[in-house]
């Protein structure tokens, strides 16, 4: 046949009409979607400010990954960025929003109010205890707030896990449970060497690390 | 501690005491009854002119069963300062407005109505403020307890 079928590897599926799709369009279709979610950013409180808008800045660079391009409106936006409390007077609102946002949508929700009421969950009236009694979320970003740093590894997260997405079955995601590792390092590593930091002694001696490290001459 | 030319605050109404312990500023407690004809007073003469009630609030004294209603004011002809305190019952807290002397003060009414629900009398427009107008109960009060709350466990 084509280009579209000799040089494109994939599977080429049968739909009803008699035409044909090749899966490989997911992979162009996510690479697209991936590196180029349109954020709107639903910033209550602290965390739009130390987070949210931080990233935005010409230090940490939201661009860098695509996803610059705030829009206020709902309706232009696939990735609604939740960092804040929210309280049960806004949750109406918020559940508008992102029934107005097109599908393919996201939400990253961020920080400890968002992800379940925070310092507010007790004795309080009025704050929603997790966005998620709300709508649904697919990153939590902890932290409060979270570095801007930790936001981007939120982002590069949804980022991997819309790469698993498939038109055959729009909305359906295999979540990823962990990031990947480098080449040659195991879980098991990792906890190991936790284990033996945490079961080591926790005092430092200080007169002994000094001695056994001394000052270099000449100074 | 009222300044000097504060210190005639004691002759426009009755029952006028000065509060000299536990306050950083100028601050005088009246009975409830006299608080709206005090504060016409205190706008309205010229050598006290305050002309901005720059805040009102209320803290919930549930142990000694009143309300303490605060009220700020600051006159921007003579840069001072005045704090004025009165008490009301917690069972029946209701007191005369202020609205009619600072149009503010019908949304500061408005809002302690919302959350402590002191009852303002003669105010134009009393509904709340910042909760759905269907919300049962005050919540800003000590006591105030719904279904949705979680308590701390201690």
């Amino acid at each position: 046949m084509g280009i579209a079928t000799d040089h494109l590897p994939g599977v080429v599926e049968q739909l009803p009409g008699g035409s044909v799709l090749v899966t490989s369009f997911d992979s162009v279709i996510n690479w697209a979607r991936a590196n180029s979610l349109w954020p709107l950013a639903f910033g209550t409180s602290c965390c739009a400010i130390e987070m949210l808008m931080a990233t935005g800045g010409p230090r940490h660079d939201l661009a860098r990954f695509g996803a610059e391009v705030a829009r206020p409106s709902p309706r232009q936006a696939d990735l609604l960025i939740l960092a804040g409390t929210i309280v049960k007077r806004m949750a109406p609102r918020l559940r508008l929003l992102y029934e107005q946002m097109a599908e393919p949508r996201y939400v990253i929700a961020t920080g400890a109010c968002t992800i379940s009421g925070g310092p507010f969950i007790y004795n309080s009236y009025s704050t929603v205890r997790g966005a998620d009694e709300v709508i649904p979320v697919d990153v939590y970003v902890p932290g409060c707030p979270p570095r801007p740093e930790s936001f981007f590894h939120g982002l590069l997260t949804l980022q991997k896990l819309i790469k698993t997405e498939s038109i055959r079955q729009p909305g359906v995601r295999h979540k990823p449970v962990l990031s990947e590792l480098p080449d040659g390092i195991k879980v098991e590593d990792i906890q190991k060497e936790i284990v033996a930091l945490l079961e080591g002694e926790a005092t430092v001696d200080v007169n002994k690390a000094a001695q056994a490290k001394p000052w270099p001459k000449g100074t | 501690m009222l300044p000097e030319r504060l210190q005639s605050i004691c002759e426009l109404e009755d029952d006028v005491t000065v509060l000299e312990e536990g306050v950083d500023k100028p601050t005088v407690v009246v009975p409830c009854e006299h608080v709206a004809s005090l504060m016409a007073a205190l706008k309205h003469d010229a050598s006290f002119a305050f002309l901005l009630l720059l805040d009102h609030t209320v803290t919930d004294r549930v142990d000694d069963g009143h309300f303490e209603l605060v009220y700020q004011l600051y006159s921007p002809v003579h840069n001072h300062h005045l704090m004025v305190m009165t008490t009301i019952p917690r069972d029946e807290p209701v007191i005369q407005t202020l609205s009619h002397i600072w149009a503010v003060a019908e949304f500061q009414e408005r809002e302690i109505y919302d959350m402590f629900g002191v009852v303002y009398r003669n105010h134009p427009d009393l509904r709340r403020l910042f909760l759905e107008d269907d919300w049962v109960g005050f919540p800003l009060r000590k006591d105030y307890e719904d279904d949705f709350m979680l308590e701390r466990p201690k």
